[in-house]
């Protein structure tokens, strides 16, 4: 039989508790019962010693005068009396006959009597001459109290089956509760909402906010992972829509140009859309791939020589662009691990990105400065910049601001300086070069 | 006698765009459809090329590559892969192939690395090592890394003093921007902006500036050409 989470902890809290209470009550029980008859036990030494006493000072007749004194008022239990050899009466109050071997014995619990009606009796019985002393005390009462102390037991018992019910439901509403709710928004991630969060009480921070702290992170990343997805597919679609609708174009009208040579010339513009397209494209697998890059494609590169190189390669390039072109490296930077294609495409983007976005800016900078923890290797323009607001964005893959959507580029450098910045343990990050943009690959040594 | 080139391709189309355009450009081709025909084919050694895709079925295209040279086998191969990614790039060049071009490519881009792989077996079959280049009246001293044009000395920069050689030791054929990208710059990424172009205009303008003839002409489509005569 299969029971719900609710009801199977509300069965072990009954269960629990019942057994508990149980323990609790059988060991009161015991002992109560015990602490009585110690006392009977005590009395009844006690009562026989005393009167052994009278009838060693006084004789028998001192004795059965003692017995007469002894008995309060009322006192129907107490049993005291003198018998003769052969267990009959003489004086004193017990039954007429007692049906018990005439030994002497220090205590002993029996129905002395034999009679049915009468209960078990706690008794002394010692040898006073040629009779016997016969002290003790009928258990009715003592008896009568275990009943009413079972009697109460048992209510307890009942009791606290009825409380344990009742915690239990308590207990497993609670639990349902708090788990009904991030079960809710679990359920509602895989029917494909992913905005729901479990509410999280900030002062408390027991297993179940954990729990709950944990999958709100979760859904969160799995979040933004989607909406990045979607992003890249639909930038993508965009993005390729352009360069695509103007290869037709061109197509279309390289078809109708009749004078060979200006169609050769219309089939080149065709040849540099096309390339545009490839190279997002292979932009693309290049971000895609430098998220699991294995470690074996990094060598030992001096940065300063990397980017030497690359200054070197983009220097003319800088300068016909009607820019002054400015490097500033750090030869002190330590050889280090890096992927040199990469990371050189990385920095060859930021200058593309400097070139398109600052041209006529004045001055560029490539400059590679060393710190203790880390290098950064940056480029620094002295163009419009990007107002703090939209930093973020433009650091995401295919984010180009809108004021850079007229412009060709795929918008893509960025997001590949990105990952290559988190490939190697790094990050990129924008800066006001006040007034222009410093864009920075900032690499731990 | 013709040149014979070796096509390993699995798929027929591009086989055929590949046989028909190497012909046309009057080379021998054979093909093959995987891996272990390509191998028994290239263990022959008649070939001048060989050109390999690297997703084959069979054997796959490096592990070719690298069986044929285990066999000590050097004709040249160039490898034409759809993996585009520039440590693609890498391992393919490490299994032992002489040149790797990505798919889609341009068919003067195939031409041009083509004939530059076989003309460079040729070279190091006939000639020892060179101390002078010479490109109709230009001349280039290996050894003191000095330029004269018709007598005139030209001062180059070291990296224009590479670029050139490499024109030189090419001269009369296509040279296109990515093979100099990757043989002078050693980058096998596409750095997107006219990088190569300007690096060329400033090299022509100085080879060119005050001389009565160009040497360094540009190929539409396809890259630039270091020659005396202009075709």
């Amino acid at each position: 039989m299969r029971l719900s989470v609710t009801a199977r902890i509300a069965l072990l809290s009954v269960t629990l508790a019942l057994v508990s209470n149980l323990v609790l009550v059988g060991f009161v029980w015991t002992r109560t019962d015990a602490a009585v008859i110690g006392t009977v036990r005590r009395e009844t030494i006690e009562q026989s010693d005393a009167m052994r006493a009278i009838y060693r000072v006084g004789g028998l007749p001192a004795v059965v005068e003692a017995i007469g004194h002894a008995r309060a008022a009322g006192d129907t239990s107490l049993l005291l009396a003198v018998l003769d050899g052969r267990g009959y009466r003489i004086a004193g109050y017990a039954p007429p006959r007692i049906d018990v071997p005439l030994t002497p014995s220090l205590f002993l619990v029996a129905d002395i009597d034999a009679s049915a009606a009468t209960n078990d009796i706690g008794y002394s019985l010692m040898p006073i001459g040629r009779h016997w002393l016969l002290t003790g005390r009928r258990l009715d009462l003592v008896e009568a109290e275990r009943h009413a102390m079972e009697g109460a037991l048992a209510v307890a018992v009942l009791l606290s089956l009825v409380l344990g019910v009742a915690a239990g439901l308590v207990l497993a509403r609670y639990v349902g509760v708090r788990l009904n709710r991030i079960a809710a928004v679990i359920e509602a991630a895989g029917d494909g909402d992913l905005s729901r969060r479990v509410p999280v009480a900030p002062a408390r921070r027991d297993a179940f906010d954990r729990l709950a702290n944990q999958l709100n992170l979760m859904l969160g990343k799995v979040e933004r992972l989607m909406v990045e997805l979607r992003v890249v597919t639909d930038s993508l679609a965009h993005d390729l829509r352009s360069p695509l609708a103007r290869l037709r174009t061109k197509t279309e009208q390289a078809v109708l140009i009749a004078d060979p040579a200006a169609r050769e010339g219309a089939l080149g513009g065709l040849l540099v859309e096309t390339d545009l397209v490839m190279r997002m494209l292979t932009m693309l697998i290049e971000i895609s791939r430098s998220e699991s890059v294995s470690r074996d494609r990094f060598i030992m590169v001096e940065p300063a020589e990397l980017v030497e190189e690359i200054a070197e390669l983009y220097e003319p390039v800088v300068e016909e662009a009607g820019l002054d072109f400015f490097v500033a490296i750090d030869a002190s930077a330590p050889p280090m691990l890096l992927h040199r294609e990469l990371l050189s495409q990385a920095i060859s983007n930021l200058i593309d990105n400097a070139l398109k976005h600052a041209a006529g800016g004045g001055v560029l900078t490539l400059r590679l400065v060393v710190h203790a923890q880390d290098i950064a290797i940056q480029v620094e323009d002295r163009g419009a910049g990007i107002a703090e607001a939209d930093r973020a964005q433009a650091l995401k893959r295919f984010g180009r601001l809108d004021a850079a959507r007229t412009k060709p580029g795929a918008g893509l450098g960025m997001a590949l300086i990105e990952a290559v910045a988190r490939l190697h343990n790094g990050r990129f990050e924008l800066a006001d070069n006040v007034p222009g943009l410093i864009a920075r690959i900032v690499l731990p040594v | 006698m013709s040149r014979k080139i070796l096509i390993v391709e699995d798929d027929s189309s591009t086989a055929a765009y590949l046989a028909k355009g190497l012909s046309e450009a009057g080379y021998a081709v054979e093909s093959a459809r995987d891996g272990r025909d390509g191998l028994f084919l290239a263990s022959e050694g008649i070939f001048d090329l060989i050109i390999a895709d690297r997703m084959l079925p069979g054997l796959d295209g490096l592990s070719m590559v690298s069986a044929i040279r285990g066999a000590g086998i050097a004709t040249p191969v160039l490898v034409l892969s759809a993996l585009a990614a520039v440590d693609d790039r890498v391992d393919g060049l490490r299994a032992g192939a002489d040149d790797y071009l990505c798919k889609p490519f341009s068919f003067a881009e195939l031409s041009a690395r083509i004939e530059a792989l076989v003309r460079r077996s040729d070279r190091a079959a006939t000639e020892p090592t060179k101390t002078r280049l010479s490109v109709g009246d230009l001349e280039i001293d290996l050894l003191a890394r000095a330029v004269t044009r018709a007598g005139r000395s030209i001062p180059l920069g070291a990296r224009e003093f590479n670029l050139l050689e490499f024109l030189a030791r090419h001269a009369g054929q296509v040279v296109t921007r990515t093979m100099m990208l990757e043989k002078i710059w050693n980058y096998h990424f596409d750095p997107g902006s006219n990088v190569v172009d300007v690096h060329i205009g400033r090299l022509r303008r100085k080879l060119e500036d005050g001389f009565a003839s160009p040497i360094l002409h540009t190929v539409r489509g396809a890259g630039y050409r270091l020659a005396a005569d202009p075709t």
